[in-house]
């Protein structure tokens, strides 16, 4: 007798848990969020500012306050446009490139929530094969990050050829980056949320991880390789790692990464070229394919600092179709040699 | 120690060994080297050792440990059923004892034979179907077919656990999860919960698997016969039960009954798995039917019985097999693999049939193949599938890769240091990179590039040998608008192709892929 009774509170209990949940999910806040034309694209609707004033947006915000990461900031006229720093010691260079444009103070404000989104596309090989973004660079921005104040570093991307903790673990990436404090984040498929892309020429809206549209900073640090449909894989390129479906972008690649950038606006772009991948990338393999190069470029403006990028492969910006596709929307400028850029070797 | 204390720690063993079973499920996710232990159900497992050593005529000295189980039973009978077995565990607490009751209330009792006392079984001639069918499955494998192997236990709880359960529940929290992202609030709860699990106990990806609905029918149909009889796949059916019996015919200690008995038949009523006969007013216990729950021995009233030394091979009953009732399965036996070996699907090639990395000779893996489903368990891109007809009726429920499905990954070895038996050899990375599952082709007559004038080469991207494996051509094409447009062409190189199926994966074409995977 007794167990039947429980039996049925308990099943009273789930009941009302559920028609909770649903009267929970009916919610005017919920449909609001669930509707993707509540999410405007940045670029049009938000000036330019130098400075980003704006209170880091809770989780908990309201959409338009944590969709409303500012555009990049433009350089003052002290600091450089664009920063490409050699030298043997990736945490060395990688920290004088930002000092070289203004400090990581220009993009990281106290308190901020800030993602990095390195490139992590595989599993098959460790960084010295140049097919993931290296560990160091990606590490000191987290240490940089936390210097200026940022209250919480995540590191993420989504690779396609095995699953994110074992390419964590195999790029190096996942050690180097708890050693510095920061988060290897999993994104969730349940999370990805679909947008709408305005002034977008082939892909009109997309499902994208929602943390990447919402944080407060985003650093997206590509490693520069050989992509066959691609020609190269740099900074507008990396982005693709936060869209739920990249196969069939493909059907029509560069325009579509032109349209992502619309949406995903990183506020600092760095191009990790300690060590280049030549050919049969982006997957590599083949120590031959590496290239030595000691080097990073970085920039608010990821067009510029991929257009700059080009060159390593013995290539003009216009011969990577969505660099050109990018410039053409207005996202940055093709003339790395018209902007301030500031080259140093340490 | 009291007999209750006893049976209050096989209970407790049992839960152990049950959770431990559910652990290493999930222990698994996203592995690509295996957990410790990760096999070791079934190295302790004797069916499969002796199913498969019979098979290969060699000794798997990965099985060995299965020798302990027997030494186990030899001593103190079926403990094995009672306390480890998680299939078994499962059906003891989802035992339908009520509805059972009410089912049954019509069905006629036997008389004890003692006055007042009448004891309901109904089917105890039905045991000798699991001693037939150990027959049948061992002169199956002796003839080289495993294929009753997949009715060994712990396979069938792993198949169905890994095919259906966990895809279910994976299934369920990403739809719950999907929801409750709709609300606000709950984000940072649903965010810290995600920081926890995904990646270590939920998959990043939705596993899916071919016949999930099959083989949990089979496991659901399992569960409901327990509306028959408590444990009535162990006691009727099982043929690791049967040969675990067979050897507690000889084992040293069994609950005997004192001469302080007063035929009150507690024991009998209380048994669970029925083991204890009441005839003419005597009881007597059957060792090869006893599970060593030890309940009887708790029940006893005059408290006179006791787990005693017993030298002697217990007697012949009922229910084993006669002379004529062996031949009828060594020739049932014999019949089914000659069938199963003459079917068409059997020997005609299938470029659908696509083996797992390093496995080589087909008829070698069948007959080594435990049906486990260990590495479909593993297997972190789910490209693990259990064939249906791919190798005839006798692979049913041996791993096929399904490109389409999931791609074999390039950075992972897991299936083969998860196979017990061997049947997936354990590859090094550098070795398994260099194991050819098949080889990739491209339909001109669907490829984009090639078709349809429109610019993709996922394929080539996705292809992830050092050298591509996949090349390019341009070609100057008029596309939909009537444009000229240069797009790439793939083509397959077929001498450094692996078939590892990335391609087939991630070609963009909806349904069918373009590139497709041909067994090798």
């Amino acid at each position: 007798m007794k167990r039947s009774v429980s039996r049925r509170e308990f099943i009273r209990l789930a009941a009302l848990s559920a028609a909770g949940a649903i009267l929970a999910s009916c919610s005017p806040e919920a449909t609001q969020l669930a509707d993707p034309t509540a999410i405007p694209a940045t670029l049009t609707t938000q000036p330019a500012t130098e400075a980003n004033d704006a209170p880091p947006a809770t989780s908990t915000g309201a959409t338009e306050a944590s969709t409303s990461r500012p555009e990049p900031t433009q350089p003052r006229a002290s600091e450089a446009y664009l920063s490409v720093v050699h030298g043997s010691d990736p945490a060395a260079i990688t920290k004088a490139a930002l000092d070289a444009l203004g400090g990581i103070e220009r993009f990281v404000k106290s308190g901020a929530d800030v993602i990095i989104k390195p490139n992590i596309c595989t599993d098959y090989h460790p960084p010295e094969y140049a097919i993931t973004t290296n560990p160091i660079v990606v590490a000191t921005l987290v240490t940089l990050a936390f210097g200026a104040g940022a209250k919480r570093v995540r590191v993420m991307d989504y690779p396609f050829g095995g699953s994110p903790e074992s390419a964590y673990a195999i790029s190096g990436i996942a050690d180097a980056v708890k050693a510095a404090g920061g988060e290897m984040h999993v994104m969730s498929q349940p999370k990805y949320k679909n947008y709408t892309i305005q002034g977008a020429k082939s892909m009109k809206s997309t499902q994208v991880y929602p943390d990447i549209i919402d944080a407060d900073v985003l650093i997206n640090v590509p490693i520069a390789k050989h992509h066959g449909s691609g020609r190269l894989t740099l900074g507008a390129k990396n982005l693709m790692g936060v869209v739920l479906d990249r196969n069939t972008m493909h059907m029509s690649l560069h325009k579509r990464i032109a349209d992502l950038n619309l949406l995903v606006r990183p506020t600092l772009t760095l191009i990790d070229g300690v060590r280049i991948l030549m050919e049969n990338g982006p997957t590599g393999g083949n120590l031959n394919d590496v290239k030595q190069m000691n080097t990073v470029i970085a920039s608010h403006d990821t067009v510029c600092a991929d257009a700059y990028a080009t060159g390593w492969f013995s290539l003009e910006p216009r011969d990577v179709p969505y660099i050109e596709a990018c410039a053409d929307l207005g996202l940055g400028t093709l003339d790395w040699q018209g902007v301030k850029l500031e080259e140093i070797s340490l | 120690m009291k007999w209750s204390h006893w049976v209050r720690l096989r209970k407790l063993v049992q839960l152990l060994s049950f959770a431990f079973f559910v652990y290493l499920s999930f222990a698994v996710v996203e592995r690509r080297v295996a957990p410790p232990l990760a096999d070791i159900f079934f190295r302790f497992d004797p069916l499969s050792a002796l199913g498969s050593m019979l098979a290969t005529r060699q000794w798997i000295p990965r099985l060995a440990l299965a020798i302990i189980t027997v030494l186990l039973t030899l001593l103190v009978g079926r403990a094995w059923c009672g306390w480890i077995c998680p299939l078994g565990t499962l059906l003891e607490w989802v035992s339908f004892k009520r509805a059972r009751d009410i089912l049954l209330k019509g069905v006629k009792a036997e008389s004890s034979g003692i006055k007042g006392v009448s004891i309901m079984r109904p089917y105890d001639r039905l045991r000798k179907l699991k001693y037939f069918l150990l027959v049948v499955a061992l002169l199956m494998a002796l003839l080289g077919s495993l294929f009753l192997l997949s009715l060994d236990p712990l396979a069938i709880f792993t198949r169905t656990m890994t095919t259906s359960i966990l895809p279910a529940i994976f299934y369920g929290i990403n739809s719950l999860e999907r929801l409750l992202y709709q609300v606000s609030f709950l984000t940072p709860a649903l965010d810290w919960f995600e920081g926890v699990v995904r990646g270590t106990v939920l998959p990043a990806a939705q596993p899916l698997f071919l016949q999930n609905l099959g083989i949990a029918l089979v496991f659901i149909g399992i569960l409901a016969l327990n509306l028959l009889a408590h444990r009535f796949w162990c006691r009727y059916l099982c043929p690791l039960g049967a040969l675990l019996g067979f050897f507690a015919k000889f084992s040293i200690f069994r609950p005997m009954i004192g001469s302080a008995c007063t035929s009150c038949s507690r024991c009998a009523q209380v048994c669970r798995p029925g083991a204890i006969q009441v005839q003419s007013g005597v009881l007597h216990i059957q060792p090869s039917e006893c599970t060593m729950c030890l309940d009887c021995l708790a029940s006893c009233q005059p408290g006179d019985m006791h787990l005693r030394p017993h030298y002697r091979p217990a007697p012949k009953e009922d229910f084993d097999l006669s002379r004529r009732e062996t031949l009828g399965a060594l020739a049932t036996g014999t019949a089914a693999v000659l069938l199963l070996g003459s079917q068409l699907h059997r020997h005609q090639p299938n470029s659908w049939r696509i083996r797992p990395p390093g496995v080589e000779d087909e008829d070698t893996f069948l007959s080594t193949c435990l049906r486990c489903s260990q590495c479909m368990k593993i297997c972190p891109t789910t490209a693990l599938q259990p064939a249906l007809n791919e190798a005839g009726l006798e692979g049913l429920w041996t791993p096929i890769v399904v490109p389409r499905q999931g791609y074999c990954d390039y950075g992972c070895t897991a299936c083969g240091q998860v196979c017990p038996s061997g049947a997936i050899p354990k590859l090094s990375l550098e070795e398994k990179r260099l194991a050819v599952l098949g080889t990739a082709r491209i339909d001109r007559d669907r490829c984009l590039p090639w078709a349809s004038a429109t610019t993709c080469v996922v394929c080539e991207e996705m292809c992830p040998t050092p050298d591509k494996s996949i090349i390019l051509e341009e070609a100057t094409v008029i596309d939909a608008y009537g444009m000229e447009l240069v797009v790439q062409r793939p083509t397959v190189l077929r001498e450094t192709c692996i078939g590892c199926g990335i391609c087939e994966q991630h070609c963009p074409l909806s349904g069918e892929a373009a590139i497709r995977v041909y067994a090798a």
